[in-house]
């Protein structure tokens, strides 16, 4: 689904020039900050004890309440289980009224904003008051945060100015230093004469019945030290079993969300705590402190649907939305919802806030992958994104969509759509995309880039024509083209296959292939994505090979998926799995089968590289491309920056969201150019495509050329 | 109880730097002297003390008033809403992050450590253990868990406007930490 709606909201938010200043300069600077952070701390080691601890909670859920609870009142605190958000809210307000409470100091609780809390409690006449810095400003803009740890990022320093200036009625200058210190009066105030301080947990320790708190700014510990009254409200989601288990979770938490390796305080509440009641006569007592765990339904609907149980493991770092290449241009006001935003917030807004915001949002996930690479619990982030896909295609199917891809898995009739598409296509134009009938993920309007022709002859024509010359042969490799070098790229095919013959292997291809189903996959269809499996098992029948070659990383990963679409013991997935792993992309079985040796021409040629999101993340191939490059005589091999960021392309996304996918184009643009490279290599058609068309458009001299290609041409085997 | 070495003092001190904070080390003797000897060079006029048996010996008190700062040693909690200074001792520190720990429920030592401007913070040097995961090892193997721990490293701290870091929000805008030799 894309509204149009949500396309608005995505052009207001790229017309924000203060979100698009900060939020871009954070995103660029904030995977190297992370890097630095982690120095000495085995990350992958750190996750999968966060994951640990955290599933072991999950899957304890009754017992860790139960726990806490004994073990917080032991110690003074009480305890209240809501088991709705209704009852929830209901509760604090009885509480509020009982004590009296008439004004509040809250620290971050994003838990409490699930409740409304602010707006329940200001009709009922309390003065609740945000302290967080950023909280504070957009609670005074009357915003929702634009970003879950750092709230305010849409708003520059001379709004933040005007709003400091119409709350304290004086002259706010727009300076940073000053307008800090302004909070820090307006607020300090406030700490000393609050009934009662409200707190959000990171973490609650079932064992101790400890809460922990994690903060920067010091206005936890205000909220913590000063009030009579200290309330705490958190979701179910937080417990680990032990204090020896939360440790895991704050080495991960300052690094993955703000790439500090310790916070300013990190503060451990267990039961209540000593509290100054008069401090004319300096007497002092036990707080009242008080935790509202939300035992809801939405959160218990989580721990049953067992490919969203994951999303317990969060730990609330962000970090999925500061590596998002989408999330960076738009923010979480067009990227979430009114409490979570980025890519987890798709998920906890779908179970927490708003089924219908989270079918919207989904949408604008490219699949890349990045998120998984940093998520500090270890999610599998854009699986789960893509499953809630594939909720929304089936509850609310979009026609064109769904004629689109089953067009695609009807083999026959896709094939005879492209040819006539081959032929009616009109004179190509610079810039001017001339296919405008095919399925959506080849036909597309898009500003930046050119669109490539499709071939007058596809491959499947070509193939018996290439000439192969392999004298014993070590082997018989089929190859699994795609679209792309079926319909688009037929010369890319060939240097596939005279590459593999210069190494000592015949390579066939099997004729009832199809589109292998990503495209499907990728739009929540999953029953075209097995349709394509089925027609490809029974197609490529890699039982007569030794191995199954793809020149494109998408196709490859889909190939090496189909065993997830048949059950277990059954012969398709028995089939399927011998076909998974057979298949390999194009450049780590040519690395594999010793294809790196040194040779080349000599011929100087600059090159950098642009990984595709689903080789180096999905198939994890890195550093087997780069060598084939580096031993390519002639070839001087020069990173880009953020070689690792997606294009832009996306599948559809592209045609989706231009508005996205074009500024991400222009990104990888930029870092290109400032390589000086002569040629950029890729190892993925779509990537090809995509940023082929971007050079072009803009009359850019730089080749885009697929690592087969390069090293067919440098080799003189074309 | 040991004496810190050398290398694990430099390294808290390193960590602590990097996050804005100030360190020094000192003897018991000198204790008082390099208390007033930070607030002095930092204009501070007053300030609030929590005291403990450390401090006394180190004759902190003494050598602040001594250096013309005026010491409020009880009301903490009044007193802290209008005076610069704070200073209280905490039980642990970690070396990895120029951390230091509180690890009881004193809310006097809670107030000055979170409403000054200007805080120090004093350690006995035996008490910094290397890695984070030393801490946890000690909180998780304490018999019972104080009702208030607490880590604090640096001065309090705030981007949230454009992005930009800047120090001294809510909590203390500098902050010292004092390391004493054990003898």
């Amino acid at each position: 689904m894309s509204s149009e709606a949500l396309k608005q909201e995505i052009r207001a938010a790229l017309d924000n020039t203060t979100l698009a200043r900060t939020l871009g300069t954070f995103c660029k600077t904030y995977p190297a900050k992370r890097e630095k952070a982690y120095e000495g701390v085995d990350f992958e080691a750190t996750r999968n004890k966060i994951s640990e601890v955290k599933r072991y909670a999950a899957d304890h859920v009754d017992e860790m309440i139960a726990e806490f609870t004994k073990n917080c009142e032991a110690r003074g605190g009480h305890v209240i289980v809501a088991k709705s958000k209704d009852e929830a809210m209901e509760k604090i307000r009885a509480l509020v009224k009982e004590k009296n409470v008439k004004t509040i100091v809250k620290s971050k609780s994003m838990a409490s904003e699930e409740l409304h809390f602010n707006k329940v409690l200001t009709e009922d006449g309390v003065l609740v008051q945000e302290t967080d810095l950023g909280e504070f400003i957009i609670a005074l803009e009357g915003n929702t945060p634009v970003h879950m740890v750092m709230p305010a990022l849409h708003l520059n320093k001379e709004e933040v100015a005007d709003l400091f200036t119409d709350y304290t009625k004086v002259k706010n200058a727009p300076i940073i230093a000053e307008e800090v210190k302004t909070a820090r009066k307006v607020m300090r105030e406030k700490f000393c004469t609050a009934d009662m301080g409200v707190s959000g947990a990171n973490v609650a320790v079932a064992e101790t019945g400890t809460v922990f708190t994690m903060s920067n700014e010091g206005n936890g510990r205000m909220v913590g030290a000063l009030p009579k009254i200290h309330l705490y409200i958190f979701g179910i989601e937080k417990f680990v079993k032990s204090i020896s288990d939360a440790r895991w979770i704050f080495k991960a938490l300052p690094r993955n969300g703000t790439g500090q390796r310790i916070a300013s305080y990190v503060s451990m509440y267990t039961g209540a705590t000593e509290v100054v009641t008069d401090k004319e006569n300096d007497t002092k007592q036990k707080k009242e402190f008080y935790a509202v765990i939300l035992d809801e339904p939405g959160r218990r609907s989580i721990l049953e649907e067992p490919e969203f149980r994951q999303v317990f493991e969060c730990i609330r770092c962000g970090a999925c939305l500061d590596v998002c290449p989408a999330f960076a241009l738009v923010g979480g006001h067009v990227y979430g919802s009114k409490v979570y935003t980025g890519g987890i917030g798709i998920m906890l807004t779908h179970f927490l806030i708003d089924e219908g915001r989270a079918s919207e949002i989904q949408s604008l996930c490219l699949q890349c992958g990045r998120c998984k690479e940093v998520c500090g619990g270890g999610l599998k982030i854009t699986d789960m994104i893509r499953k809630i896909r594939e909720k929304n295609a089936k509850e609310h199917p979009n026609a064109i969509h769904k004629f689109a891809l089953d067009a695609v898995s009807d083999r026959k009739l896709f094939h005879s759509m492209l040819r006539i598409a081959s032929v009616a296509q009109a004179p190509f134009t610079k810039g001017q995309p001339m296919i405008r009938h095919l399925p959506m993920f080849l036909s597309g309007l898009t500003e930046g880039r050119s669109f490539p022709n499709i071939a007058q002859v596809p491959l499947r024509d070509i193939f018996p024509t290439i000439e192969q010359d392999v004298p014993n042969p070590k082997g018989k490799i089929a190859l699994f083209a795609g679209c792309l070098l079926d319909f688009v790229y037929t010369d890319l095919a060939r240097d596939v296959v005279v590459d593999l013959n210069s190494i000592g292997y015949l390579v066939e291809m099997p004729l009832g292939q199809a589109c292998c189903g990503c495209p499907a996959s990728t739009m929540g269809d999953v029953d075209n994505a097995r349709k394509e499996a089925e027609i490809n098992i029974e197609g490529m029948e890699a039982e007569k090979y030794d191995y199954i070659v793809s020149a494109c990383p998408s196709c490859t990963h889909q190939l090496r998926d189909y065993p997830t679409f048949f059950e277990e013991g059954t012969e398709m997935h028995k089939r399927a799995t011998e076909l998974a792993d057979k298949t390999f992309d194009f450049c780590k079985l040519f690395y594999d089968l010793g294809g790196c040796e040194e040779s080349g021409d000599g011929k100087a040629v600059k090159v950098t590289y642009h990984d595709s999101c689903h080789l180096c993340r999905s198939l994890r191939v890195t550093q087997e491309q780069r060598e084939l490059l580096k031993n390519t005589k002639g070839v001087e091999f020069v990173e880009m920056e953020e070689h690792d960021n997606c294009c832009g392309f996306g599948g559809t996304y592209s045609v989706l969201y231009p508005d996205i996918a074009t500024p991400i184009l222009e990104k990888k643009i930029a870092n290109i150019q400032a390589t000086g490279a002569d040629v950029v290599a890729v190892d993925c058609p779509g990537c090809m495509m995509q940023i082929r068309g971007g050079l072009d458009a803009r009359g850019l001299d730089i080749k885009v050329k697929h690592t087969a290609e390069i090293i067919a041409e440098k080799r003189g085997l074309v | 109880m040991n004496k810190i070495t050398d290398e694990l003092y430099e390294r808290f001190k390193k960590n602590l730097e990097s996050v804005n904070g100030t360190c020094v080390r000192t003897s018991k003797e000198n204790l008082g002297k390099a208390v007033a000897g930070i607030f002095k060079e930092a204009g501070i006029p007053d300030t609030c003390i929590v005291e403990t048996p450390l401090m006394e010996e180190g004759g902190v008190i003494n050598a602040l008033e001594e250096a013309g700062i005026k010491v409020y040693t009880d009301h903490i909690r009044l007193n802290a809403e209008t005076v610069k200074g704070g200073v209280s001792e905490s039980q642990y520190g970690i070396a990895d992050l120029g951390t230091m720990v509180q690890a009881r429920d004193v809310i006097d030592e809670r107030i000055v450590s979170t409403m000054s401007e200007y805080y120090i913070g004093i350690l006995r040097g035996s008490t910094i253990v290397p890695e984070y995961d030393d801490m946890f090892d000690i909180l998780a193997e304490l018999p019972e868990m104080p009702n208030f721990v607490g880590f604090v490293t640096g001065p309090s701290r705030t981007a949230d406007i454009e992005c930009v870091s800047t120090v001294g929000v809510h909590g203390p805008l500098q902050m010292s930490v004092v390391v004493v030799d054990d003898e």
